[in-house]
């Protein structure tokens, strides 16, 4: 495949109205090879027909439960997996398929900040090694030049004076201080684009907001484009600028944060919404729906879905609610302009 | 259940209670003159704190599972007005422990045993409690994996063939075996994602009114507390700073530690941003002289450099906070704790 087609224009998902996309799927799926005997191999179907697209300096909040698929789509995003079908884009190049020799310029534009700072850190190593790491893999020689780069990294992650904290281990800190560690080592490349894949659920609640607003500010400060996985729907309100809602493989929704809040249209996203504990003395002590059997593949309808199973069998396709074009939902019933 | 069934008299009473553990040459006070009482059956109480606050170490000494660091352990604990410090090890492993109060530790679904059904895991402590014949414990168990939602057809699983959330209800149901009145929980939630959170919460919600089981359960997430909980502890630095019925807490806290907590959630509606924490948890082999919170609280003032004591305020509990006595406050006293919103 070539490498510099343009993306498809009509990507279905895309914000409207804006420059080229930095990143952008176009109708994705992922499949992985399971074993389902000693020799037998079945596939599974991680991610169905996913269509998103991604603003220079947008962050778009990725939200659905474990085994939705969101952390692979983040992955196939940075063409860390290679989709089964459908096309990944970035700043307008077709990455689909190509081959990871050819892809090093995508590893320095765009980053991922994992979920565990209590594991994805070397404990062997200083802070200023870890940071430093990249740009040694990228053959940067010069120690001053390193050093210069890894110390405005920890002062964009508020490690400061970055001097005192370089020669730290990161068992010595707390996890809101490791996690600004795996930050930093992302940003010490100057990347276009980061994947955050729940970087604060293993981080006391307290200490969140500081970690989400470190990001928040290398959005806005900095122009970096951010893809926020989660499960807690109520941050991504705050933290991000679309919400994409994640159900088995599939988008069933996307919007604006605050109208998919505040005006959720799929059943799902209304339950995923239910399910959030609000330090409410109203919202105390009710017993909460939720649902999330496992569903047939290409059945996009929630256990709780009130409009019942009977179009379950059609295609699940993200359509526009009819007051607001750029909130999307994959439901028939409340998208009734759609078909 | 025919017991408890005195009234007026708490079915917990935790009068200052100290655990301290030898770090290297330093003493650390885990938990440091803590004091509440769970008035009546299927009531819960909430412990809310960060990590380091003592909350998990509080759990371990109610339930007198202490790490050989231990180096005090006084207080008075009393369970229907029996005081369980009087009872030797073996007599609180055999009389209180699993029977009276049960736990579900941190983690513990990541610890299932993976070679034995789980059937089986949650049968233990009834074989070991040698009332139940084989027969007759296989029978409960099948009856407890009905409660915690899960059907009597999972007896003969392996932890591999379960989800998180199902792992921990059979965490739970294991807690459940000999019928305890108090259920203390660690974390139960913390790994699990927000949908099977809801699922696990409702659970115990069930619990609570039916048997009316009580609940210690011990968070850093004060949404999640309120959730279950009808009274609300904030633990720092090894204390309670501030304790009340959740409703009060939730509205008008009375100490800046939990107004700044409860800043600190992002909110699903409206669009108030979420305000950090300022600063970081004390060093517990250094704590801060006078207030313990008070190099990192925005209304710090002059008394604040003496140790506050556990002052009552109005809608019930107290707070740790001279803000709330009026002789030392002058006219500070009773404004409302409200914490600026963040710069987006």
């Amino acid at each position: 495949m070539s490498s510099r087609t343009l993306p498809a224009p009509s990507a279905p998902v895309s914000p409207d109205g804006r420059e080229r996309p930095l990143v952008a799927l176009d109708d994705v799926s992922v499949a992985f090879q399971t074993r389902t005997g000693l020799f037998r191999m079945g596939e599974v179907r991680a991610v169905n027909g996913v269509s998103l697209a991604i603003a220079r300096a947008e962050t778009l909040g990725l939200v659905g439960e474990s085994g939705s698929g969101k952390t692979t789509v983040g992955r196939v995003s940075l063409r860390l997996i290679e989709p089964a079908s459908g096309r990944v884009f970035f700043d307008g190049i077709d990455i689909t398929k190509t081959p990871e020799h050819d892809l090093g310029w995508l590893r320095k534009r765009a980053q991922i900040v994992f979920q565990d700072p209590f594991s994805s850190l070397n404990p062997y190593m200083r802070v200023i090694d870890l940071v430093e790491e990249p740009l040694v893999i990228d053959g940067v020689h010069g120690k001053a030049e390193r050093w210069d780069r890894a110390r405005r990294a920890l002062e964009d992650v508020d490690l400061v004076p970055a001097g005192r904290w370089a020669t730290r281990y990161p068992t010595a800190m707390s996890g809101g201080q490791r996690q600004r560690v795996g930050i930093a080592r992302a940003l010490v490349r100057d990347p276009d684009y980061i994947v955050a894949d729940e970087p604060v659920s293993m981080i006391d609640a307290s200490s969140r907001i500081e970690i989400l607003q470190l990001l928040r500010g290398l959005q806005t400060g900095r122009g970096v484009a951010f893809l926020y996985i989660t499960h807690d729907i109520a941050s991504a309100r705050h933290f991000a600028d679309r919400i994409a809602v994640m159900y088995q493989g599939s988008l069933v929704e996307v919007g604006a944060s605050g109208q998919v809040i505040d005006q959720p249209l799929h059943p799902y996203t209304r339950s995923l919404i239910a399910a959030v504990p609000e330090p409410d003395p109203a919202n105390r002590f009710r017993r909460r729906a939720v649902g999330g059997v496992a569903q047939a593949a290409g059945e996009i309808v929630h256990p709780d879905c009130p409009h019942g199973p009977d179009r379950a069998n059609e295609p699940a396709l993200l359509l526009p609610f009819t007051s607001d074009p750029a909130h999307l939902v994959a439901c028939h019933v409340e998208a009734p302009h759609g078909r | 259940m025919a017991r408890g069934g005195q009234t007026r008299m708490p079915l917990l009473e935790v009068r200052d209670l100290h655990l301290d553990y030898q770090a290297g040459d330093r003493v650390v006070h885990a938990v440091d003159g803590v004091s509440f009482t769970i008035a009546r059956r299927g009531e819960a109480l909430g412990i809310v704190g960060e990590s380091g606050s003592g909350k998990s170490s509080l759990a371990n000494a109610l339930i007198r599972l202490l790490p050989k660091n231990a180096i005090r352990y006084d207080g008075a604990i009393l369970l229907d007005g029996r005081d369980l410090m009087a009872l030797s090890d073996e007599a609180f492993r055999r009389e209180i422990r699993w029977r009276r109060m049960a736990m579900v530790f941190q983690g513990a679904m990541n610890v299932l045993n993976p070679v034995l059904k789980i059937g089986d895991q949650i049968a233990e402590p009834m074989l070991l409690d040698e009332r139940l014949n084989k027969r007759q414990a296989r029978a409960k168990v099948e009856s407890l994996l009905e409660r915690v939602g899960l059907g009597r057809e999972f007896y003969g699983r392996y932890p591999h063939e379960l989800s998180g959330g199902q792992k921990q209800r059979v965490v739970i149901a294991t807690a459940l075996a000999l019928d305890p009145d108090l259920l203390i929980l660690d974390e139960p939630t913390s790994a699990l994602d927000v949908s099977v959170q809801a699922q696990i919460m409702n659970l115990l919600k069930d619990l609570k009114a039916d048997p009316g089981i009580s609940m210690i359960f011990i968070t850093h997430d004060i949404g999640l507390a309120s959730d279950l909980c009808d009274e609300i502890a904030v633990a720092y630095a090894g204390e309670f700073v501030e304790t009340g019925p959740a409703d009060r807490i939730l509205v008008a806290p009375r100490h800046p530690y939990t107004a700044l907590l409860l800043a600190s959630l992002p909110r699903l509606h409206g669009d108030r941003p979420p305000s950090p924490m300022p600063g970081e948890p004390p060093d517990p082999t250094h704590l801060p002289e006078g207030c313990r919170f008070h190099p990192r609280c925005p209304w710090r003032f002059a008394p604040c450099l003496r140790h506050p004591p556990e002052i009552p305020v109005e809608g019930g509990g107290f707070a740790r906070c001279w803000l709330n006595d009026p002789a030392v406050a002058g006219d500070r006293f009773g404004a409302p704790l409200l914490v600026a919103a963040a710069t987006p």
